[in-house]
């Protein structure tokens, strides 16, 4: 079962975005421009290009968290035949190798010192994937163990081990965090914001909870692992990735081997999926090494142990406290937490600076205290997942208000509807006001979830509701050729990851220049040949590169009319542009006979451009976001009391979108956001060995993610649409809010079960023990009025 | 990665046999692949030869008579769940390998290499050591029956020599008034708690019972204290709670990477609980008549 | 069944000391006869990608449990990435790329592609080749055995809905009970 507001369902049905006039296209489900292809396998991912003379390489990884490198002898891995080239730390002394784009802490091959079990020590090019994998185990690496710091608690005692010298560290070229101080000890990040007077508002507070709460690791799982093809030619570098920001990929690149970027070309073939695990840079700086090492294109592909300690979602720790007055008024909050950013930065820093964002919740506070760190440890590093921050944050705060209203006597959403921000109000001190309608949605949530009627034993319902700091930095450019045939090449650099952005970007450019969506083609991003985008991530794609399209499609449209108006002889304003040509009442001239009287004869082009950069500043992070993306959702679960099993009867999303360009693949993002979101609130979690630093469950065997199994029994998908974004046709982004909110609202449905989740995930056997405690509790009468 | 070995493609178990005895450690029998190709491709074993007993006629049979009925070892998870023999005469058998893994490992693995796997997570052990099933071996020496359960030695351990192949799984058909039930609780790809129960009824007690568990702990087993302690009495919610606590204190218990072994002992006590009122409620003719 | 291989020795490689053997194979791949030199260990799903060039099966867990390399074999869906290439011998295998006709679609490829059941793409050639060996042997599953046939298929992207309700219409399509256009 599934609705769609704001939309009969008769507009919905596919292959309905055909041949319409202007705005035609926006709002209709038209079906994905790269369907067929990826239905008959012709779509290229990157383990599927082949190009001459390629060689293989496989890497060599650390057994250890934390070593120093004694010597290592590569002699007989290179006599192999079939061996084309193995690179160690040593063939990358010429350059400075070290590389990251928030903080430069990390070396593309271990140098003299190895952070995490599974950091690269040395790599191999070899003829086959075979030869590869045999001269890995000829290569002799001595090591001389030093003492690991593999939890965060590790990493923060006094006497820990230190990963880096902190106040060695050059910031990266993308942090977009202003000024990035050195920290002490294994502090990698600290970011902190407070206002109001926190001691006074929790003094006079009536109700205050408070609670530690811990947050796992998890893994993207993309189905595709990272996969690059790097060639070294003369004084220049190609590189073919599953990369999602190819820009700074290229800047990294071109930094790291001193090249100017525009001798550095990244191509982006489609992509097995992202979720953060491919933004930034991954795997291209140590393809790129190894193929200049071996004067030949090599390619390397990730398997998935190796995938798993590539990148990952931050663990976390977090302590937070809520004051409330009697009668259900929340006054203040004050949070710390410690993300785990393991042995390098990655994009540890955006995310410290995101959870804090989320911490508060959306909530009209009297005072609020945030401090925020990133915390290096002995294990493999952490970056961006879907919903960084948000999901770390929204379900400790959420179950922290849920516990304020039952003390207080209030229900869920009432307590929701008393205190949310009202659009307009500040989020945080200094950036964007808020541009949502949350009372708006969180009703709707209720009401999808039948709130208020009864409900059977076991069974719990929740709601949650958080923001989430979207869009990234703003800047994208776009730009579209209409050919001397009438049909349209669109060149934009976002990334289909699967998301659809390319069936989004030809909707927006058929609906400005008037064209069947037949008729455009979305090129896909290659550094060479699209223009710059920022990032494919943070939900910004539709709200910015789309807004860039949208802006190169009406500067062509300025110039058929200016063309039209020339040839019809009448002024611009006579003239209308539909169905691919232009119109003065019943006469029409095509847009083939237009470029044609425009060049004097057949051929020629038209080019339009569109750029989108901060309207005011500098796009810096404090004066964003772009938008704030609402992370809504609500659950039904049930509780097997015996076994703690928990399942999800009901999945709910509000899609609060501003205006959906394309509804059915808004609905696709929130079904699969909204599963990712079960699984990292019931069993996603990357287990290490607190002594070795060994990661326990590094196969899908071990790692379950959600199948179809896992589905609930009902989703209820709502989309709303209040034209309020900063987008094309008041679009703003979508994909993440999904997850927080669903992880959330199956904490809070739980809580409402009985069942008080202190960690994520909440596992049988936590459920269980938690479910033990609360009966242990119960029997002993005795239970305290602050927690 | 694969490392180098050669196919055998024997065509009688005895030739396959012969050909464990020349290569020894070196060799192992390949049936379904679908164990031994994950270990090799880990680089967790390696065998330069592979015995392919699939070349061997006639050891995918399923049939039922007398009594028994008789599995070959070559037959699928797949042709079991969908044998209509199997369906009649063992429908829980069908159930269970219906849930094993996927749709794609059903369709190649082979009962007689999950057996001999020993993974302690196997869901058909557990059922076939609660149903006193024999497994038939065979070598050039000749062939033995063996009970299931001493089949399971330990963990990835089984009492089937280097040079014999497992054959034939050999199920005695459940007499009229016995029922039997099967409880998996799983959050990984594998089960993290398995229990069988057979329960036999005469009147109104318990004429036999049997309670078997795996997953848990290196192999399946018996428990003999908890059967006995059901034997002779009168099947009720009380006397099955008792039991399931006797069955979570006497399994074999093993800490592994993920549940503990205290949560794995409660799952013992819940499956236990809920397979013994199953099995009792199919043992009463007019429920559900039984299998 | 499966007919005696030929086996015959090559050059031996340092590396291990082991004898590289290879032995010949004969199958029909999407309908066209193949006959290929393979070693034994040679793997499914790196003949098809790298000898044939059939490169919509994917590698991703490769231990039998995301099913993005799923190909049918004489029918049945098998994890090419843990089979051998050696056991297509003498039987039929069906890729991706073998599934529309004269470039005409599959119903099921078309059922997916009207019902968003597709996102990265990843996985689709796994999902589309398991939904038509479910299809064919019943062609009209409910929503419970959609999702256990289907449940050994992982997706990340799509939470599934939209795959299971491309299912149910491709079993439409093909019982002749909806107009494809």
């Amino acid at each position: 079962m599934s609705t769609l507001s704001h939309r009969p369902a008769s507009t919905e049905p596919m292959g309905a975005a055909q041949g319409n006039g202007a705005q035609g296209l926006v709002g209709l489900s038209a079906p994905r421009v790269d369907a067929r292809a990826k239905a008959t396998g012709e779509a290229k991912y990157a383990g599927d290009l082949q190009i001459p003379g390629l060689a293989y390489g496989k890497v060599l990884r650390s057994p250890y968290a934390h070593a120093r490198i004694v010597r290592i002898d590569a002699s007989r891995a290179q006599a192999l035949p079939g061996v084309i080239a193995v690179l160690t730390g040593d063939d990358v002394l010429d350059i400075n190798p070290y590389y990251g784009h928030a903080i430069k802490d990390r070396p593309l091959i271990a140098i003299d010192r190895v952070r995490f079990v599974g950091e690269p020590v040395a790599a191999v090019a070899a003829e086959d994937p075979q030869t590869a994998a045999e001269a890995l185990e000829l290569i002799e690496v001595e090591y001389e163990e030093l003492p690991a710091a593999i939890t965060l608690d590790a990493a923060l005692a006094e006497d820990a081990p230190r990963l880096h010298v902190t106040e060695l560290l050059k910031p990266g070229l993308f942090h977009g965090l202003g000024e990035l101080k050195p920290q002490p000890g294994n502090i990698c990040y600290h970011h902190a914001f407070a206002r109001g007077d926190v001691e006074e508002a929790f003094a006079k507070a009536d109700i205050v909870v408070e609670g530690e709460y811990h947050f796992p690791a998890v893994y993207q799982y993309s189905m595709e692992p990272h996969t690059t093809i790097a060639q070294w030619g003369d004084g220049e570098i190609t590189v073919w990735s599953s990369c999602q920001h190819p820009f700074l990929v290229r800047a990294e690149i071109a930094d790291l081997f001193g090249l100017p970027v525009a001798n550095v070309r990244i191509v982006v073939p489609y992509l097995g999926g992202g979720f953060g695990s491919k933004s930034y840079t991954k795997l291209e700086p140590l393809t790129v090494a190894l193929a200049r090492k071996a004067r030949r294109p090599v390619r390397i592909a990730n398997t998935v142990d190796e995938a798993m300690v590539t990148t990952r979602r931050h663990g976390m720790k977090a302590w937070m406290r809520t004051a409330a007055s009697a009668d259900g008024r929340l006054l203040a909050r004050e949070v710390r937490c410690w993300f785990d950013t393991g042995a390098y930065a990655d994009n540890g820093p955006r995310v410290v600076a995101t959870g804090a964002d989320a911490a508060p919740g959306p909530y009209r506070w009297e005072a609020v205290k945030v401090d925020s760190w990133g915390v290096y440890t002995n294990t493999s590093p952490a970056g961006s997942y879907r919903a960084f921050g948000a999901t770390h944050l929204q379900w400790i705060g959420e179950a922290q208000v849920d516990e304020i209203a039952r003390r207080c006597g209030l229900d869920a959403l009432q307590i929701r509807e008393r205190n949310l921000l009202r659009p307009g109000e500040a989020v945080r001190p200094g950036g964007k006001p808020l541009d949502a309608d949350l009372i708006g949605d969180i009703q709707k949530v209720a009401a999808a979830l039948d709130w208020g009627t009864p409900k059977p034993a076991n069974v719990g319902r929740g709601l949650s509701v958080g923001l989430l700091a979207a869009g990234a930095h703003p800047v994208s450019t776009a730009f579209a050729r209409l050919e001397a045939d009438g049909t349209a090449t669109l060149y934009v650099s976002s990334t289909e990851v699967g998301q659809g952005v390319r069936t989004v970007f030809s909707q927006i450019l058929a609906t400005e220049l008037a064209l069947p969506v037949e008729r455009v083609r979305v090129q896909g991003g290659d550094t060479l040949v699209t223009p710059y985008d920022r990032s494919t991530g943070a939900s910004r794609s539709t709200t910015l590169a789309g807004l860039a399209v949208q802006r190169a499609g009406q500067e062509l449209r300025a110039k058929l009319l200016e063309i039209a108006a020339r040839v019809f002889g009448l002024p611009e304003e006579a003239i209308e542009l539909r169905d691919g040509a232009a119109w003065h009442e019943g006469e029409s001239i095509s847009y083939p006979d237009l470029i044609r009287a425009h060049f004097g004869m057949v051929g020629g082009e038209l080019i339009g451009r569109g750029e989108v950069r901060p309207e005011k500043g500098t796009g810096s992070y404090a004066e964003g976001p772009v938008f704030w993306e609402v992370c809504i959702g609500g659950a039904e679960v049930e509780v097997d009391p015996d076994t703690g099993k928990v399942t999800v009867r009901k999945a709910v999303s509000v899609a609060d979108v501003g205006k959906a360009i394309n509804p059915r693949l808004v609905k696709a993002q929130e079904m699969g956001g909204w599963l990712q979101g079960l699984g990292n609130a019931l069993f996603e979690e990357m287990i290490y060995d607190e002594q070795t630093g060994q990661i326990l469950n590094a196969t899908l065997f071990d790692y379950h993610v959600p199948t179809i199994a896992d589905l609930p029994a009902s989703f209820v998908s709502t989309i709303v649409e209040n034209e309020d974004g900063p987008g094309p046709y008041g679009a703003k982004g979508v994909g993440e809010g999904a997850l927080a909110g669903a992880t959330a609202a199956i904490v809070t449905a739980l809580y409402d079960a009985g069942v008080r989740v202190t960690e994520l995930p909440a596992t049988p056997e936590r459920v269980w023990r938690w479910l033990r405690e609360r009966d242990s509790a119960a029997a002993g009468g005795a239970q305290s009025a602050r927690e | 990665m694969l490392r180098r070995f050669v196919i055998h493609e024997p065509r009688a178990v005895e030739e396959a046999s012969a050909l464990l005895e020349a290569h020894g450690p070196e060799a192992a029998i390949y049936a379904g692949g679908t164990e031994l190709l994950v270990v090799m491709k880990e680089g967790l074993a390696h065998f330069p030869h592979l015995i392919n007993i699939k070349t061997i006629p006639g050891l995918d049979t399923i049939e039922a008579s007398d009594g028994m009925l008789r599995i070959g070892a070559l037959a699928t998870h797949r042709a079991i769940e969908r044998s209509p023999v199997v369906r009649d005469a063992a429908p829980v058998l069908a159930e269970l390998e219906a849930q094993i893994a996927n749709i794609r490992v059903r369709s190649t693995g082979t009962i007689g290499g999950n057996l001999c796997f020993a993974e302690p997570h196997s869901d058909p052990a557990t059922l076939l050591v609660a149903w006193d099933a024999t497994l038939r071996l065979t070598s050039r020496r000749g062939t033995r029956d063996i009970p299931a359960e001493s089949f399971f030695t330990g963990l990835l351990e089984t009492a089937r020599e280097h040079d014999e192949v497992l054959t034939e799984i050999r199920i005695p058909l459940p007499p009229a008034r016995a029922g039997t039930a099967y409880e998996r609780f799983k959050t990984h790809e594998r089960p993290t708690a398995t229990v069988a129960a057979v329960v036999r009824l005469n009147g109104g007690t318990i004429e036999e019972a049997r309670l078997a568990v795996g997953s848990v702990g290196p192999r399946p087993h018996r428990l003999r204290g908890v059967e006995a302690m059901l034997t002779g009495q009168r099947p009720d919610a009380d006397l099955f709670a008792a039991a399931a606590e006797r069955a979570a204190a006497d399994a074999e218990v093993i800490e592994e990477r993920f549940e503990s072994v205290d949560y794995k002992r409660h799952l013992v006590q819940v499956l236990s609980a809920r397979a013994l009122a199953t099995a009792t409620q199919r043992a009463h003719p007019r429920e559900t008549g039984g299998d | 069944m499966i007919d005696r291989l030929d086996t015959r020795e090559t050059e031996s490689v340092p590396a291990t000391g082991e004898a590289a053997t290879t032995i010949r194979l004969e199958t029909v791949v999407n309908g066209r006869p193949v006959s290929a030199e393979i070693e034994p260990r040679t793997l499914l799903l790196d003949f098809l990608r790298d000898r044939l060039g059939l490169t919509g099966a994917k590698r991703s867990c490769d231990v039998q449990v995301c099913g993005v390399c799923t190909v049918l074999l004489d029918g049945k869906p098998v994890s090419a990435c843990s089979t051998l290439a050696y056991e297509a011998h003498g039987r039929e295998v069906l890729t991706i790329e073998g599934l529309a006709r004269f470039g005409e679609l599959h119903p099921i490829q078309q059922a997916f592609m009207e019902r968003t059941a597709i996102q990265c793409g990843f996985c689709t050639p796994g999902m589309i080749l398991t939904t038509k060996a479910l299809l064919d042997e019943n062609p009209r599953p409910t929503r419970e055995e959609i999702a256990a046939y289907l449940g050994g298929n992982l997706c990340r992207c799509t939470g599934y809905w939209m795959i299971i309700e491309a299912v149910e219409h491709a079993a439409r399509l093909m019982a002749g009970e909806e107009d494809r256009s």
